[in-house]
């Protein structure tokens, strides 16, 4: 396959949508099903289109652009952290054969770019002027910054132990006594995944029963779809490089890789449903106590494990 | 138009391009910033609380009510005594059986009817259904505003079954007019009562225990309602805070114990109180509540008499006044009734518990950050119909 159709087709920009229309769906109905609820039902077979004709009744709303917003970055912010998390994806070994580029740098690009993301969180709530969404905005700079270190941290620390940045030889140098030894960096990298990503129980940016919406407050239709779609994919590239580095990527006996990845992913998904389901919002000075105090230092003291592990080892 | 600028070809969009200050915005350059939270707001329903926060840190709470006033206490002098009935349960349609009872009990005091043994049992049975109801919805809206909508579900399910029973009684689901001077409406038939008990076996073979599970010892609701929005027992009866507010502080005031009214006096039940008087002790006094509730519903069922339910209620009531006070789900509910011998009341005023709670909210509500305000706001157990009545 030539990688310009990989980079429209799989894994590039319609598979992305139909994985956002498809988890969108996967969170309705489990949640639902947590709730002693249905769910989705009537649009489709079981409503499998039902976050399909959601998206597209938002794609049809009026353009609407507060007075006093800042027009141009208002307009402009979506699609800069739609193309910011869209070339997440383009690093992400899906199987063995399915990915876009494979590069010597692919955990350092991937997790540059989502240490660029809250500057355009906190533009698309300063550009909104709004008091909801600025709040929000300052929110999410200061929730992103303290939750990317440990990310970092995490992540590094499978770098160091397989000795490459590469995802696909990550994947290939993987084992179960690889996975045990880095099982701490796993926890610390999903926990941070989620407070990144602003998922329950640390969804503070954008709690909806004090600040609205947080800095999506002023969004709508179309602005407002791709926006949240770029948080989705944000959310599932960091799953899926979660999959990459600790779980052994598309390995796995009897099916095909690619299911074996996704079966992964769905695992980490089904986990951040039922944690929304059952967890209270935390509050900002209990989640900054909590990075800086807690998860910093036992990701630092879990690095330096894995030096001395690696030391041993090689 | 006819600007010379314009015409020489140059435009200059002088509105577009001017830029705003803060002092307008109440952004940025201004120190202390100030939130609407409400009308129109995800958590407030309808009213306004405006918020002063400086940061994260509330400094002031102001609220403004008054967007659901529906003159329920002038309506009433235009009502028969029994007609008044529809209006006294429109204070809070969540539970009504409770405003009806109050009011009932106030006209039966002024017109000296003494009401059959069977009504007040039915009273009594159809008051906690009533409480349940609420204390339901308490638990759910509690957790809500922390962004978990699962106990909003679970406690729904459980109503469901309540609101089944309620329609069997009255036909009505909600607003069921089912209890006026002089008795209740309808005869308690073997049907209502068998889906009272389906509903009270549902509530605690299911329902309290999945929920006690998972929502009652929750780590992250300690973390964020302990030792929020604390009254101590003083404080809490110079404020006048009413209900499950009240006796989270320690103060074991409840009417039904008080004062019995209805068939109260004859069953055996327990008033709770917490000693720690903050958001989580709050939550908890709705919670066992709950649980005491159905054990009252229970008793009332076994203990229920033969006879008659209602007796005649005299269309002219001699002038005279009551002031009867009973526990409704969100606290102690006063009832003022004055009859200047009329076929309905002459005035009625409502002491509403929601109404006590909301003024003494501002004063809990100092210095706390501002993801605390919906917790202590939905703490307090409130009511908007009731606060505007």
């Amino acid at each position: 396959m030539e990688a310009w159709i990989k980079a429209i087709f799989f894994p590039g920009f319609v598979f992305l949508l139909v994985v956002f229309l498809m988890i969108f769906y996967l969170e309705r109905k489990i949640l639902a099903d947590v709730h002693l609820r249905t769910g989705p039902y009537y649009v489709g077979k079981w409503g499998l289109l039902q976050t399909t004709a959601d998206v597209f009744k938002l794609l049809q709303k009026e353009f609407i652009i507060q007075r006093r917003a800042n027009k141009i970055l208002f307009s402009l912010i979506p699609f800069v952290a739609f193309l910011m998390v869209a070339m997440l994806i383009a690093f992400i070994p899906f199987s063995e054969h399915s990915y876009i580029v494979s590069t010597s740098f692919d955990l350092l690009v991937v997790l540059a770019l989502v240490t660029g993301m809250p500057p355009v969180f906190f533009y698309a709530g300063w550009a909104s002027k709004s008091k909801y969404s600025f709040i929000g905005g300052l929110r999410v700079v200061n929730q992103m910054i303290s939750g990317e270190i440990p990310l970092w941290l995490s992540a590094l620390a499978a770098a160091v132990f397989y000795g490459t940045l590469n995802h696909l030889q990550i994947v290939q140098e993987s084992s179960f006594l690889g996975f045990l030894i880095l099982l701490p960096a796993f926890l610390i990298f999903v926990t941070s995944t989620l407070i990144v990503t602003d998922r329950p129980p640390f969804d503070i940016p954008e709690a909806e029963q004090e600040i609205v919406y947080g800095f999506l407050t002023e969004f709508g239709g179309f602005n407002y779809a791709i926006l949240v779609l770029s948080k989705l994919v944000e959310l599932f590239a960091l799953y899926s490089v979660a999959v990459v580095l600790f779980l052994g990527g598309f390995k796995g006996p009897i099916l095909p890789g690619i299911l074996w990845f996704f079966i992964k992913v769905a695992g980490l998904y089904l986990f951040t449903f039922v944690v929304r389901a059952s967890t209270p919002r935390i509050r900002m000075d209990h989640l900054l106590r909590f990075c800086w105090k807690v998860l910093t230092p036992v990701a630092l003291l879990n690095l330096a494990f894995i030096i001395l592990v690696k030391m041993f080892i090689s | 138009m006819g600007n010379s600028i314009s015409m020489a070809g140059y435009t200059f969009v002088v509105e577009e391009k001017k830029e705003i200050s803060g002092e307008d915005l109440g952004l940025l350059q201004e120190k202390l910033l100030q939130l609407n939270w409400g009308v129109q707001h995800p958590a407030s329903g309808p009213m306004r609380l405006k918020v002063w926060v400086d940061g994260d840190e509330v400094v002031k709470v102001d609220p403004d009510i008054g967007y659901v006033l529906r003159l329920l206490e002038k309506l009433v002098e235009y009502r028969t005594w029994i007609n008044a009935i529809v209006n006294v349960e429109r204070a809070c349609f969540i539970d009504n059986f409770g405003t009806m009872t109050g009011y009932s009990i106030a006209a039966e005091k002024i017109a000296g009817v003494k009401v059959p043994k069977k009504a007040d049992y039915v009273r009594t049975i159809l008051c906690e259904g009533g409480r349940i109801v609420s204390h339901l919805i308490g638990l759910g809206s509690f957790i809500g505003v922390l962004g978990v909508h699962t106990p909003m579900q679970w406690a729904l399910i459980a109503r469901e079954k309540f609101l089944d029973a309620f329609e069997v009684y009255s036909g009505q689901r909600i607003a069921t007019a089912s209890i006026i001077p002089g008795g209740v409406r309808y005869e308690p038939t073997g049907k209502f009562i068998e889906k009272m008990v389906t509903a009270v076996d549902f509530l605690e073979k299911e329902f309290i225990p999945r929920y006690g599970e998972v929502f009652i010892d929750n780590p992250t609701l300690k973390l964020r309602s302990r030792g929020i929005g604390v009254v101590s027992r003083e404080k809490a009866i110079d404020l006048g805070l009413a209900g499950p507010a009240l006796r989270a502080s320690g103060v074991a005031s409840d009417m039904r114990k008080d004062y019995p009214y209805a068939a109260y006096g004859e069953l055996d039940f327990r008033v709770v109180t917490k000693e720690e008087g903050d958001a989580y002790a709050r939550y908890l006094v709705i919670w066992e509540e709950l649980i005491e509730s159905a054990k009252i519903i229970r008793q009332a069922i076994e203990g229920l008499p033969e006879g008659e339910w209602r007796t005649k209620f005299p269309v002219k009531v001699p002038p005279g006044e009551a002031y009867v006070n009973v526990e409704w789900a969100r606290g102690c509910f006063g009832f003022h009734l004055v009859s200047d011998g009329g076929t309905g009341p002459y005035r009625l005023k409502m002491r509403a518990p929601s109404f006590a709670n909301l003024w003494a909210m501002p004063e809990m509500m100092k210095n706390v950050k501002l993801a605390d305000v919906p917790v202590i706001f939905a703490s307090l157990y409130m009511c908007h119909g009731d606060i505007d009545r």
